[in-house]
């Protein structure tokens, strides 16, 4: 929450991330908090779809931030709620 | 003579007969109503027919133009008395020719099954008691057509028939109540008459479509056009419960509207027994006041956001994967994000599974339709003031929703045709089979695209042995061949069109794909 994080990158911050769809299907968790070093979102979902093995590029997806859209560049504070959204189509 | 006309004199069979004559006619048949003393246990002195003319020769002449095409006879024609009419007069008249008998019988019996089905004629019984009394002949019977002859009903694709457009005023038993509605204040009776004078376009008669339908019906919506080629499967009913067994093999628009007038007569209902397709979604939409996405494929809701950007017109969305879904509202406004402003890269069928591949429960469209529903309501009263544009996430497991504010792309062309994948002009991307041996001879290679689960649950038989799954071509551990003539085949046809229109632009020239599916074979 202080300055230095949110242009940071320096520290580990504390995010809470929220998924849908596949990626929930994927993570097997629609929610988990994680301690992660990444600045931004866009690296925030390379850290994880490392380790959730989401094979679907970030190019397809849309994140949210605090419950707003926002793109992948946003730098991320601790505290920050992160959704990530795949598109759906089912009817 | 012409195919369908009214008399308001005595009929003339002998007459109607000659003009069918023709040199290549081996046979002729008629039918011939007549006007009987008795109905439901009362008994008749005579009756008045009476007909909205200009609507009813439209459909008639639609009906003994599909006698024609159906069964290939030689000239049909039919008319009809108004006016009034004693016991044992001539009501209807219907005669065929055709070089066979077969076909002379069964086009006839066609002509007048769809005649009394379909054509706005009411008839006013008077009876021995004094008393009388209008009978919407068999269109209230609507609901208990039996539609033996009806499953291949040859409905010309943009045409709307409209079931319920012409109840007479008298025959309405009852009135619609809406007061449980007119009683919320915002509502009101002015309320109510907006959304009588309101007409929505549905486009998906299945889980989200089908709250959608039930509840703009029941709410009073004045005009519903229903947008749906498919015909009900036996998986739809978990999560379509407005259809049933009986109704396995039936068109769902033409069902949907059935069941939907006999919830509401006084609504109208378009049936257009098509998929919504670039050729015909801008002629549709243009039509309606808002429109209701409610498919199941990423093609039709690009194709609805482009149609519904360019008409001006407000349209929401919705989508369900598993135990949860989304919504989306789309209005014509200078600061409203629309779906590809959302979705710059427009996703492709099957990389983020569909119902089919995904599964789902049938109270998660359910909820997603009701607030599509909802949504619709909300815009047609204008109880939407000041609201921002969102997309709302629903979880059906954890009971969550979330709003997730979303803004305008300033980089986004809207409508923008390119970003969609254009069909080739010069060669159709889909191509109709009525059986798998008449695709097997066809010279083009098939290939099954669906996914190894689907096809090991439902083996297309020995004939399609090059399987490449969507999932491993969308992944890319596969690549599709470069040269060769293929037929793309899959469960329904959706998936593969989408892969088919990928691989035409990637330069493929002889890539089809197989309308309707394996599904196709089976109905």
């Amino acid at each position: 929450m202080s300055a230095s994080h949110r242009h940071g990158g320096q520290g580990m911050n504390r995010i809470e991330i929220q998924y849908f769809a596949v990626l929930r299907e994927r993570a097997g968790v629609s929610r988990e908090t994680v301690e992660t070093a990444a600045a931004t979102a866009a690296e925030l979902y390379d850290e994880l779809a490392g380790r959730h093995d989401f094979g679907l590029p970030r190019a397809m997806l849309r994140v949210a931030v605090n419950d707003e859209f926002t793109d992948w560049s946003r730098s991320l504070a601790a505290g920050d709620r992160v959704v990530f959204i795949p598109p759906v189509a089912g009817g | 003579m012409q195919a369908f006309s009214f008399s308001s004199g005595p009929l003339e069979p002998g007459r109607y007969r000659e003009a069918l004559g023709d040199p290549s006619a081996g046979g002729y048949a008629s039918f011939e109503g007549w006007v009987r003393d008795h109905n439901e246990g009362r008994t008749v002195q005579r009756l008045e027919y009476e007909a909205f003319e200009a609507l009813a020769i439209k459909e008639g002449e639609r009906i003994v133009a599909e006698a024609v095409a159906r069964f290939g006879v030689t000239r049909a024609a039919c008319v009809h008395r108004v006016g009034s009419l004693a016991i044992g007069d001539l009501a209807v008249w219907v005669g065929v020719s055709s070089a066979h008998r077969g076909e002379a019988f069964a086009a006839c019996r066609y002509i007048i099954d769809e005649v009394k089905h379909r054509v706005p004629i009411w008839k006013k019984e008077h009876y021995t008691d004094g008393d009388s009394g209008w009978v919407n002949c068999e269109r209230c019977a609507a609901a208990a057509h039996d539609h033996d002859h009806g499953h291949g009903h040859d409905h010309d694709p943009g045409h709307a028939h409209a079931a319920g457009l012409a109840e007479h005023p008298e025959a309405r038993a009852a009135r619609q109540d809406y007061s449980r509605q007119v009683a919320l204040p915002e509502v009101g009776a002015a309320g109510q008459a907006k959304l009588a004078a309101a007409s929505v376009l549905v486009v998906g008669a299945g889980g989200l479509g089908v709250p959608v339908l039930q509840y703009l019906t029941a709410a009073g919506v004045g005009r519903i056009g229903i947008v749906d080629g498919d015909v009900i499967e036996a998986s739809n009913l978990h999560r379509q419960p407005l259809y049933g067994i009986a109704d396995l093999g039936r068109p769902k628009a033409v069902v949907a509207a059935e069941r939907l007038h006999a919830l509401n007569r006084e609504v109208r209902l378009e049936v257009h027994e098509a998929r919504a397709t670039a050729g015909n979604i801008d002629g549709l939409v243009k039509n309606y006041d808002l429109v209701v996405e409610c498919t199941d494929n990423f093609r039709a809701k690009f194709l609805v956001n482009d149609a519904v950007v360019r008409a001006l017109k407000p349209a929401v969305f919705a989508s369900v994967h598993q135990y949860e879904g989304q919504v989306q509202v789309y209005r014509p406004l200078p600061h409203w994000p629309c779906l590809r402003c959302l979705w710059p890269e427009a996703p492709r069928d099957g990389l983020v599974g569909n119902c089919a591949e995904a599964g789902v429960l049938g109270p998660v469209p359910a909820t997603l339709g009701a607030m599509q529903a909802m949504q619709v309501l909300k815009r047609l009263l204008g109880l939407d003031a000041g609201e921002a544009p969102a997309l709302v996430t629903v979880d059906l497991l954890t009971l969550e929703t979330r709003r997730l504010v979303a803004r305008r792309n300033p980089d986004c062309d809207h409508d923008n045709p390119a970003a969609t994948v254009a069909p080739s002009a010069a060669e159709p991307l889909e191509l109709e089979f009525a059986t798998l041996a008449e695709a097997l001879e066809s010279g083009l290679e098939l290939v099954d695209i669906r996914e190894t689960w689907e096809r090991m649950h439902d083996p297309p038989g020995l004939q399609i042995t090059t399987h490449l799954p969507l999932s491993a071509l969308v992944n890319g551990y596969l690549e599709f061949p470069t040269e060769g003539r293929y037929l793309l085949v899959c469960a329904h046809g959706v998936r593969s069109l989408s892969v088919t229109e990928q691989l035409r632009a990637q330069g493929l020239t002889e890539v089809y794909s197989l309308r309707g599916g394996l599904a196709a074979f089976r109905s």
